[in-house]
Formats: structure tokens, C-alpha cells, sequence
């Protein structure tokens, strides 16, 4: 009984952390329709600002601490005033929802090269001794934490409610139009929003930093706990906020303590899809409903882009001789190596643009089904000795069976819940693959899976690795190009740009999606089997959550929507911390800002930009050669 | 109240029989009844928030109804958007819904999708069933495109068209999927006089190739123009139906016309 209040307790003050963060969540969802997933990143840089103003600087907690919320806050702030706003009025919602990924990676890589990787563990506010009421032994913090988030609480009802700042809040949570017509500054109003977002991080960070042990990259974990938290209760108000956090906090406490610590995000995650099955509007549901479509539509930027056929079989052509007279080019191994990794990973990327650049379906968990992929093949063959050829397509077909389940399961989710059920679902690949340590090995991964081989070769050095990739690769991209070009491509990218004209076509906007989906899990899968047998190893940072990240990056980075662009992604971002070692210290921060970078100057990407001025460039030169083109055709 | 046509009558291709719905108190459409018949142009008008697009969106089934709509002879009430679509009911929606990201010509292409045959496998294997269907399909967009005078443009990205080609446009890509029934939704708003003249030489071609029509329309020169029959909404509830001449002289519409807004004119 006593056990069982602690861990009450405990889960409460775990709940009121999550609540803070959902806080922020809401607010500025409310204001601006969007999630900012930089939320824990916050969070993180705070509390670890906050340990070294007070240990480091030897500040006293009273000034450093309040120091360490109030810098975070304005650097938020400015962060969330050049990136994020910005963002709103250029990009759709989904892509907000990216440029806010990219955020966090910049905070993790910020925080990568002020604090490094190791964990700090800063002291309690008022002593390591806890307080018994009874025969319950509360520590101190408990009450830190509890007491601040009721004060903010307080003060955020009072801000809101009764405060001229908060009634332009609401007003632009109910009609940003309106409001600007009435004189309400929105933009202004939507950077204020940022700024308590950040703030009510920021004060999580601070408060909740002696209960746990901080490291650079723990902020996605903040992220995801606030956003699931947020979900539950319902996005749009902060009664929900609170109520989401609490929950979440007492579930996933109950579940470690009496079920096992493997499964406390899985149980985040149950209840979540419960919730957004049950009632997708989260559990406390505010009167002012936002239509998320309407918004969502206008920003949606197709853009587009087509060689003439000379030109694209040409390129194809240039492209894949290039491919394939590279290694004879490259002298260092490590370079190789790389060229290797780009190379397999490519494989799962051509699937994650299917579904993201044409089909406009945001997934932020990918390396799950990599990890999938990988774990599978390589756990049927070492214990098996099955055929590496059988493992990989076991991994597909396992990838397959989950991302149906997935599919059905949130198929009336859209958007932003999509890509939370992703991210939910990688995570709970995760701490499978941590924790089934009989299957994976545990945290310190699958040791020994063998080379790849088939018809008596082994591929077993980086180049026939890489050639092996190149050949799947094109495979691959022959098959969806073909795709691309007929019916299935064009309902895809209809349903990307207007999902109910598409209907009023007569397309099958489920299935479509659904196809997509498979399609893209099934060679996320396959790309993570290659990534084990070349490596001859998988862990589960491998096949993290920051892999799905990385992922998003490299395809943003090269050029969404066009299949091929991501591979220049892939390169620099596999590559060039390759050949720079020196640059390798700084690849979280430099991904993070390429991705923001790209998506506010370059939305097209690297290769997208490039495509189109060899367009523009091709068709000013032979007008008529296309002329000729069109009349031909006619005759025929 | 209504004017039983006598002359020639094509059998109902759609029949509307007492449509009704509320959003909230609001009465958007009560008994709505018409028909809409073979070999013919029906046009629905009416004043601002008559309900001509409720009516719309109800045959579609984007929203549950009272009432029943026959299509083809066949009940489609329960039906999703898609299975109406499939059955042959196109729509076009009231501002231009043209999909980004594709060329006019694949704009058009995708009208068709609904009557494409080839195996997904054989599109992904660049198989010659799916070639020869492609061609097929081109050839066929390139003629529709040349009589509204867009195969200039069909390699232009659909959402640089100025607004009234995109509109015809979004007609070209209904036709393409060769409808049992072409519904229209305003499809004049936003041209000028120029366009809306192409627009109508268009709907009699539609007409004389065999397709009806049913047209939601608020520029009466158009409809007076093109019409077969006139149904009347007011309010919700149909005041009036008939032929563009017994329309013009019908007391009720001109009442609801010009009683409550001058707007209307031709």
C-alpha cells in the first residue's frame, strides 16, 4: 500500500512535468494550428543551463536557476521568431511540423557540443533527505516541482483569463483573421506564444532536473511524453493539458513499478491510440473547435517539376555510371564505408519521399521499421541459419504485418497525428529492441550477424556492399517510377495536394495511403537488413529515434518529391563527417540547421533547386525541339 | 407551382426526391425534389444561400440526408464521395480545385483514374498493358485540351493557369472520366464574358456528346442560354421549375430575386 502511494506520488510529480510541457503544447496549437516539437528541447537546455550556473558558475540556485529559464526563454524566442513563425505563413502544416524536428535536432546538437554526452545528475534544491508523512518517504523535490507547477498554473489562468494578453490569446486561438481585422497584432500574439511555451519548458526543465539525469539528447524524450500528454487530454485547452500529464504520469509510473520499465512507453502508447481511436479529439474537449483542413490547404506548395524525357534518361543515364565507376575512384576505406551506409540507407529513404514528398503523409519513425528489418534478418540468421535472402524478406513481411496494424489503427488520423503515431511507434520499437535482450542483444545490440551472401558470394567488403545497394536501389526506383508515372502516382499526388477532389475523381483515398505506407515500410525494412549485414552489427541507437530524424533531414536536405534528390542529402549528411573528422562533433547541430535552413530558403532542396534551373535552362535552349515533340505526338 | 414539361422527356438519369437537412435550426434544404434528365442541361439557381451547393454536397453524401437521390436507377443515399464518384456522378467544386503539382495534362489524366483498368503491378513493371493505356489516355487528354484550347498549355503547372482557364480546366477533367452525369458548381464564377462564351459552346458540345448535365449557376445569361430546365431554390425549398422562358416570367422566383437582393441580374 505504502509502495504503492510513493509510486502514486511519484507519478503525479512525473504527470505535473508532462503537464507543463503539454501546457506549452496547447497554447501555441491554439494560437497557430501547429505543434512545435521543440518543446524538449527546451526543456533540456535549461536544466542543463541551470546545473551550470549553479554547480559550474557556483551561482546560488535562487539567482542561477531563475538565470538559466528566463536565458532559455528569450533564446526561444529568438529561435522560435527567426524559424518557426516564419514558417507559418510559407510552409504546410506538416512541414511546420518538420521545421520544428529540425529544432529540436539543433537544441540536441547545441547541447551535444556545450555539455558533451555525459550525464549530470544536479542536487536537489533543498537536500537529499526526504520527508516522511507517515511511513511515505516524499523527497523534498517532489514538493519543488509540485508547488512550481501549481504557481504557474495560477499565474498561466490569471494570463490568460484576465489579462488584455490573454484575451488576444484566445482571440487568435478562435479566428486569427478576426483578430487581425479587431486590431489584434497575430503575428506578434503568435511569437508571445512561442515565448510561454518556451518559458513553461524552460521551467520544467529547471524544476524537474534534480529527479533525473540529464543528457544532451533526453529533450525528445520530454518532447514526446508532453505531446502524447497533450494528445490525450486535448489539444485544445489547457484543462486537457493538465489532466493528459497527470494521466500519462500515473500510468507510465504504475506500469514500471509493477509491469516492468520495458513496457512504461508502451503503455503511453496504448493509451494514446486508445484515446485517438476512442475520441480523437483528446479527452477534454474545448467548444471552439479549429479547422484544421482549412488552413492546411492553402499552404500546401506543390511544385513542379519535369525533365523532358531526353533529358531525364540522359541524367539516369550520367547518374548511374557515376554510381558505379565511384569506387574505383576512392582510396579511403573509412570514405568507402560511408559511401556504403549512403547507399543503404538511400533504399530507405526513396520509400519514406514516396510517402512524404508525394503523398504528404508525415512519418517520424521510420528507423523503426529499419530496426525492424534488421533485427529480424539478423536474428533469424545467426540463431537460425536461415538464408540472409529469407531473413531480409522475413523483415519485410514482419514490416509489413506492423505497418498495416499501424495504418488500420490510425488510418482516421491525419497530419500531425500521423506522425506522432510514427514517432509513438518507433519509440515503442526502441525500448523493444532495449529490452527483449534475449532477441536483440539489449542496449549493447546484435553482435555477429554475417555478411550478406547469396549464390555462393559473399558481400562482404564496403564496395560489393555498395554495389549490391546501387543495384537494389535502381530496382527500386525503376519500379516506382513506373508507378509514378501511371494512375497510382497521379492519385497519390492528388491526395497529397486535395484529398477531396481526389475522392470526387472516384480515388480510393485509403487504400491509396495504405499502398504508400507498405511500401515504404517494406524498403525502410529492407534498407535496415542491408545496414545489419554490412555492419555486421545492430544496436538500438543505430535504429533510433534520432535515425528517423536523420532520415527526415537527409530528404528535406536533398529535395522532397522527387525520389532521387534525397540521396544528396544522404551523402552530405553520411559523407562529409566522414572526410572532415573534425566535423563529426558538430553533425547533430549541422542537420538540424540544414533542415531549417532548406525548409525556409531551399524548400526544394538541394536537388530540387538544381532540377529546376537544368529545366529552365533545358527548355529555353529547344523550343523547338518540344514543339517538334507535341506535333509529333499529334501525327501519331 | 410547377410547370409539368411536356415537352420531350429523356428518362431521369438523377432523381431528387425530397432532400432534406439542417445544419443546427439552420434549414438549408427541405423536400427538395427535381430531376435531372438524359440529353439535357438542369440547372439549379437561385439567390446567395439558396442552397444550391447543400444540394451538392447532399448528392454527394459529404453530409447524411432525409430523402432519397436515384442515380442511374440506382439508390445512392449511403454511398461514400468515392462510391458516388465511381458510380459516374462527377463534381466540380466552386472555386477551382485544380491539384498542384501536376501539369495541365496530368490534370486532365487523372479525371480518368476512376476508369482505368491496368494491373498496379503491371504500372509499376512498366508492363505494356499499362503503356498502351497511357498512350491511349494522352491521346485522349491532348483532345479534350485542344477544344478548350489548352494544349498550349499542357505542360504548364495547372495552378499557373489564370482562374477562368483553371475552371475550365476542372470541366475538362470531370469530362475526362466520361460521367453518367457532369455536376457543375458555378463553374462561370470568376471568368469573364470571353471565357463564360467558351464555357457554354462547351456544355452543348457535353450535351450533344450524350452527357447530362446539372448546373449550379448564379450567371443567368449562362443559364438562360444553355438550360433545358430550370429548378428554383429559395431558402432551401424549391420555388419554381421549368424552362428558361417560364422561369423568366415566374412570379415567385422573380420575387425571390428581386424581392430580397438586386444582385441577380443578368
Amino acid at each position: 500500500m505504502i509502495e504503492f502511494i510513493q509510486i502514486c506520488v511519484d507519478g503525479l510529480v512525473v504527470g505535473a512535468i508532462y503537464a507543463l510541457i503539454a501546457l506549452g503544447f496547447s497554447i501555441v496549437y491554439r494560437v497557430t494550428g501547429a505543434i512545435s516539437l521543440a518543446q524538449g528541447g527546451f526543456v533540456i537546455v535549461s536544466a542543463l543551463a541551470g546545473f551550470t550556473f549553479t554547480e559550474t558558475l557556483g551561482m546560488p540556485p535562487i539567482v542561477g536557476l531563475p538565470l538559466a529559464v528566463v536565458l532559455t526563454t528569450i533564446f526561444g524566442t529568438v529561435l522560435g521568431a527567426v524559424t518557426f513563425v516564419p514558417a507559418l505563413s510559407r510552409l504546410s502544416n506538416s512541414n511546420v511540423l518538420m521545421i520544428t524536428v529540425g529544432m529540436l535536432t539543433l537544441l540536441e546538437g547545441l547541447s551535444f557540443i556545450v555539455w558533451g554526452s555525459q550525464p549530470y545528475a544536479p542536487p536537489p534544491f533543498s537536500g537529499q533527505n526526504p520527508i516522511s508523512i507517515g511511513s511515505v518517504r516524499i523527497p523534498t523535490q517532489d514538493f519543488w516541482v509540485l508547488a512550481t507547477v501549481a504557481v504557474v498554473l495560477a499565474g498561466l489562468w490569471y494570463l490568460i483569463g484576465h489579462t488584455r494578453l490573454g484575451r488576444a490569446l484566445r482571440a487568435c486561438s478562435e479566428n486569427p483573421v478576426a483578430a487581425s481585422l479587431v486590431g489584434v497584432n497575430v503575428p506578434r500574439v503568435t511569437v508571445l506564444s512561442f515565448m510561454l511555451a518556451t518559458a513553461l519548458a524552460a521551467i520544467a526543465g529547471v524544476v524537474v532536473a534534480p529527479t533525473t539525469t540529464l543528457q544532451f539528447d533526453i529533450g525528445r524524450l520530454f518532447t514526446i511524453s508532453g505531446f502524447i500528454a497533450v494528445v490525450i487530454g486535448g489539444l485544445s485547452s489547457s484543462a486537457g493539458a493538465l489532466v493528459g500529464g497527470l494521466l500519462l504520469g500515473l500510468a507510465t509510473q504504475l506500469a514500471t513499478a509493477y509491469v516492468s520499465s520495458l513496457f512504461s512507453s508502451a503503455i503511453a502508447l496504448l493509451i494514446l491510440l486508445g484515446v485517438l481511436v476512442w475520441r480523437p479529439g483528446g479527452l477534454i474537449r474545448s467548444k471552439v473547435v479549429r479547422r484544421l483542413d482549412v488552413r492546411d490547404e492553402k499552404r500546401v506548395q506543390g511544385h513542379l517539376l519535369r525533365f523532358p524525357p531526353r533529358t531525364a534518361i540522359w541524367l539516369a543515364v550520367a547518374g548511374l555510371v557515376i554510381a558505379l565507376a565511384l569506387p574505383h575512384f576512392i582510396t579511403s576505406r573509412g570514405v568507402m564505408s560511408s559511401l556504403t551506409i549512403a547507399a543503404i540507407q538511400f533504399i530507405a529513404l526513396i520509400g519514406l519521399d514516396l510517402l512524404m514528398g508525394y503523398c504528404g503523409q508525415v512519418s517520424l519513425g521510420h528507423a523503426g521499421f529499419m530496426a525492424i528489418g534488421g533485427y529480424t534478418a539478423g536474428y533469424l540468421v545467426i540463431n537460425y541459419d536461415v538464408h540472409p535472402l529469407l531473413g531480409i524478406l522475413a523483415g519485410m513481411g514482419l514490416s509489413l504485418v506492423c505497418a498495416l496494424v499501424l495504418a488500420v489503427v490510425t488510418l482516421r488520423l491525419r497530419g500531425l497525428y500521423l506522425a506522432l503515431a510514427t514517432l509513438a511507434f518507433s519509440l515503442l520499437v526502441d525500448s523493444c529492441a532495449v529490452g527483449f535482450i534475449d532477441i536483440t542483444g539489449g542496449p549493447s545490440g546484435l553482435v555477429g550477424v554475417p555478411s550478406f551472401s547469396m549464390a555462393g558470394f559473399d558481400f562482404d567488403t564496403p564496395v560489393s556492399m555498395y554495389y549490391l545497394a546501387v543495384g537494389v536501389s535502381v530496382i527500386v526506383l525503376l519500379l516506382l517510377f513506373g508507378g509514378l508515372r501511371s494512375r497510382f502516382g497521379r492519385a497519390i499526388i492528388a491526395i497529397r495536394t486535395d484529398q477531396m477532389a481526389a475522392g470526387a475523381l472516384g480515388v480510393n483515398v485509403v487504400r491509396h495511403k495504405l499502398a504508400v505506407f507498405s511500401i515504404s515500410a517494406v524498403l525502410a525494412s529492407l534498407s535496415g537488413s542491408l545496414y545489419a549485414f554490412s555492419f555486421n552489427f545492430l544496436s538500438p541507437d543505430m535504429v533510433g529515434v534520432n535515425k528517423s530524424f536523420e532520415l527526415v533531414s537527409m530528404m528535406v536536405i536533398g529535395g522532397e518529391g522527387t525520389l532521387v534528390g534525397s540521396l544528396f542529402g544522404c551523402i552530405l549528411l553520411t559523407l562529409l563527417p566522414t572526410i572532415f573528422q573534425s566535423l563529426a562533433y558538430y553533425k547533430t547541430l549541422a542537420s538540424g540547421l540544414l533542415l531549417i535552413v532548406c525548409f525556409l530558403y531551399l524548400p526544394q532542396g538541394i536537388y530540387g533547386a538544381f532540377a529546376e534551373r537544368l529545366v529552365r535552362w533545358t527548355s529555353r535552349s529547344g523550343p523547338s525541339e518540344a514543339a517538334l515533340d507535341t506535333s509529333g505526338r499529334r501525327a501519331a | 407551382m410547377s410547370n409539368p414539361v411536356d415537352s420531350v422527356q429523356g428518362p431521369c438519369v438523377l432523381s431528387v426526391r425530397g432532400l432534406s437537412k439542417s445544419f443546427g435550426g439552420v434549414r438549408a434544404a427541405s423536400d427538395v425534389t427535381f430531376d435531372a434528365r438524359e440529353g439535357e442541361i438542369t440547372a439549379l439557381i437561385g439567390p446567395n444561400g439558396a442552397g444550391k451547393t447543400t444540394v451538392f454536397n447532399l448528392m454527394t453524401n459529404i453530409f447524411p440526408y432525409e430523402g432519397e437521390v436515384r442515380f442511374d436507377g440506382r439508390d445512392i443515399k449511403g454511398l461514400s464521395p468515392i462510391q458516388v464518384a465511381q458510380a459516374g456522378l462527377i463534381r466540380t467544386y466552386q472555386s477551382a480545385r485544380v491539384f498542384p503539382g501536376m501539369t495541365v495534362l496530368e490534370n486532365v489524366l487523372m479525371g480518368r483514374h476512376r476508369l482505368l483498368k491496368s494491373a498496379p503491378l503491371s504500372q509499376f513493371f512498366w508492363g505494356r498493358s499499362s503503356r498502351r493505356e497511357e498512350a491511349d489516355l494522352r491521346r485522349r487528354a491532348e483532345g479534350l485540351l485542344d477544344l478548350v484550347d489548352l494544349l498550349k498549355e499542357r505542360d504548364t503547372h495547372a495552378v499557373d493557369l489564370p482562374m477562368g482557364a483553371q475552371k475550365l480546366l476542372e470541366v475538362v477533367r470531370a469530362l475526362m472520366s466520361q460521367p453518367r452525369l457532369l455536376c457543375l458548381d458555378e463553374p462561370a464564377a470568376g471568368l469573364n464574358d470571353r471565357e463564360t462564351e467558351d464555357l457554354a459552346v462547351l456544355l452543348k458540345a457535353v450535351r450533344a456528346s450524350g452527357v447530362p448535365v446539372l448546373l449550379v449557376e448564379h450567371n443567368m445569361g449562362l443559364v438562360m442560354g444553355v438550360a433545358d430546365q430550370v429548378v428554383v431554390l429559395d431558402a432551401g425549398a424549391v420555388i419554381g421549375r421549368g424552362t428558361p422562358a417560364e422561369i423568366q416570367h415566374n412570379e415567385r422566383v422573380i420575387q425571390a430575386y428581386l424581392g430580397r437582393e438586386d444582385h441577380a441580374t443578368a
